[in-house]
């Protein structure tokens, strides 16, 4: 998935003409069937690559100063988030730091740096937005579907066929949806190479929201204001009319810019990123996507800033161009291990890596192979040193040999059935029992 | 009745392919015990219900909103891989089985379960057939320890994130 953009979620066959919005006593699958075509263009909206629609962005951003009691600012545009803030660093006397008691001490609201007016509205609109829902979604006891968490096992479709309220899927598959993948999965890797980034060049400025710099969202604030948006209009009740003007704003934002820096008199904003490159979630029912490439950064901006990001697991760029034995050894972080180790391939790691041996025996069902558990080699890690359970395919490769593989176990299970029978959460006797494994 | 079915009769009846190398002509063993596929486990629902009284809450249970869906002779994916993945499909006569996913798993492994009066079969273009006998089964996923602080988007509610091995 590449380019502008495109949310393969093929749960749904849609009308060719999806209504504009839709009451609130519609009927349960054409609410959910719009939520879902809604998030989806809200999907889009986050994760596009399109070039920022500069002037709606600038209008929506005057228009926040404007209700945050500031005057229009003069607005700097950045090719990617690491080149807004040395824009930012440049500019340092328009980002004053943000005294954090100034909330508990009364302090006038406009003597507060514009940053915190700005993070002060938005989290009073989703406060209010917050009260509007809670009022309306009153789950009456033993009613089926209370229970968000259900509703991650169905499609949406099967989940209001199932009696689940509409009410809790939307939740789910808009608003948890959408998190997962522009907070968690795409925004979050993104904050973490920027934090990086930085931390090689700083002079120890403060580039932070102490230091009175605050990024707001941009495209990536779709995951919340695109489950407000979504309810609004998918028919899960109203907001003040107020509150929805405001919503607008910050939705026009959304739909046009990437990453940006409130300041005194001056607006830095980022460009949004030339790719993005994300695979849907194994067995995900909800939409949900993470960012991967094998053979290059997984989202890059055009000015080469990026984060490199294997199967939603950001890595160090030396796990996608020449993981070695001793690179994996050191490493404390065990998801890098586990993609490096899997770039390298198990074989060559089970070969060269020298873990201890704890215990082997043969492999329930699986005649002839046996599982071996060795000891973690700890590298410089915290935590509890965990095992490496080394395992056989039950079906052999093309040319004939059975591929092993190691899974990452806890530290305490001594027994190698113990610690393959935790892998599927049974006791060592029951897994004992196995009959047959391919 | 697919009792003893062959990898090339199931091939042949499904539509579904197998990778090129597998033995085609043995036929396919048919348990009612724990047998594995891969990174799933089919497990019969009785022995992950046993728990009583104060370890009931430990059980493995079909919710009462869970939703079936009949298996068809072109059988349903239980499992889509991911990218390049491929997927692990259930099959039986028609009419003869039944899957949900709306089971209730302490360890949030389960992907659903299956009540079947025939033999079923779970197909993998790299693993070959697994036969099922009559009764109902619960499939689990495989974890392993993680680092993650983060919450597994399958169950982002969840208090202990789970890392889910990728076949």
């Amino acid at each position: 998935m590449r380019g502008p953009g495109h949310c393969p979620d093929a749960t749904f066959q849609f009308a060719s003409s999806l209504p504009e919005r839709l009451p609130r006593d519609a009927d349960p699958v054409e609410k959910i069937r719009l939520a879902v075509a809604l998030r989806n263009e809200w999907l889009a909206a986050g994760l596009s690559t399109a070039p920022a629609d500069r002037s709606g962005a600038e209008a929506a951003a005057c228009r926040l100063y404007d209700m945050a009691g500031a005057s229009p600012p003069a607005f700097e545009w950045a090719a990617s988030p690491l080149a807004a803030l040395a824009a930012v660093q440049a500019a340092r006397s328009c980002y004053p730091a943000i005294e954090t008691r100034c909330l508990l001490t009364g302090q006038p609201w406009r003597e507060m740096p514009v940053a915190a007016r700005l993070a002060s509205l938005e989290t009073s609109l989703r406060s209010r937005l917050d009260t509007r829902i809670g009022r309306a979604a009153v789950a009456w006891p033993g009613s089926p579907g209370a229970d968000t968490g259900i509703v991650w096992m169905y499609r949406p479709e099967d989940a209001v066929l199932s009696g689940i309220s509409d009410r809790s899927i939307v939740v789910v598959t808009v608003g948890q949806s959408l998190r997962g993948t522009l907070t968690d999965a795409v925004a979050a890797p993104l904050r973490a190479a920027l934090a990086e980034a930085i931390g090689k060049a700083a002079s120890g400025d403060q580039l932070t929201p102490a230091g009175g710099v605050i990024a707001f969202r941009g495209q990536h604030d779709a995951s919340w204001i695109g489950y407000y948006d979504t309810r609004r209009r998918a028919g899960f009740g109203g907001y003040a009319s107020a509150d929805l003007g405001e919503l607008d704003v910050w939705a026009a934002l959304a739909r046009s810019a990437g990453w940006w820096w409130p300041g005194e008199g001056l607006c830095v904003m980022a460009e949004r990123p030339v790719a993005v490159h994300a695979e849907p979630l194994t067995g995900s029912h909800h939409g949900e996507l993470r960012l991967h490439r094998a053979d290059g950064p997984a989202i890059a901006f055009a000015d080469g800033f990026g984060a490199s990001v294997l199967h939603g697991t950001p890595v160090p760029e030396w796990v996608l161009s020449g993981p070695t034995v001793d690179l994996i050894r050191a490493e404390p972080n065990i998801e890098v291990r586990r993609s490096a180790i899997e770039r390298l391939g198990w074989e060559a790691y089970i070969r060269d890596a020298g873990m201890r041996l704890v215990a082997s025996c043969p492999d329930p069902g699986n005649p002839g192979a046996e599982l071996g558990l060795y000891d973690d080699t700890p590298g410089t890690g915290r935590g509890a040193p965990g095992r490496v359970l080394v395992v056989t395919n039950g079906t052999p490769e093309p040319g004939g040999h059975r591929r092993r593989y190691g899974i990452n176990v806890p530290g305490n299970l001594d027994n190698p059935v113990d610690a393959a029978a935790w892998t599927y959460g049974l006791s060592g006797e029951l897994y004992a029992t196995l009959a047959r494994r391919t | 009745m697919l009792t003893t079915l062959t990898l090339a009769d199931l091939t042949a009846r499904t539509g579904l392919d197998v990778l090129g190398h597998l033995e085609r002509e043995v036929t396919i063993p048919v348990t009612g015990g724990i047998q594995a596929q891969g990174d799933l486990l089919i497990i019969p629902i009785a022995l992950l219900a046993t728990g009583t009284r104060a370890w009931v809450w430990r059980n493995v249970s079909i919710a009462d909103t869970a939703r079936w869906h009949q298996v068809p002779g072109t059988g349903i994916e239980v499992l889509r891989g991911g990218t390049g993945g491929n997927p692990h499909t259930l099959v039986a006569d028609p009419g003869a089985c039944r899957w949900t996913t709306g089971v209730h798993d302490p360890e949030q492994l389960a992907l659903g379960a299956l009540s079947t009066t025939g033999v079923a079969y779970l197909i993998h273009p790299e693993h070959g057939g697994s036969g099922i006998a009559p009764g109902t089964y619960v499939i689990r996923r495989q974890r392993e320890r993680s680092g993650a602080t983060r919450r597994s988007s399958y169950f982002p509610h969840a208090a202990n994130p789970v890392q889910y091995v990728v076949d």
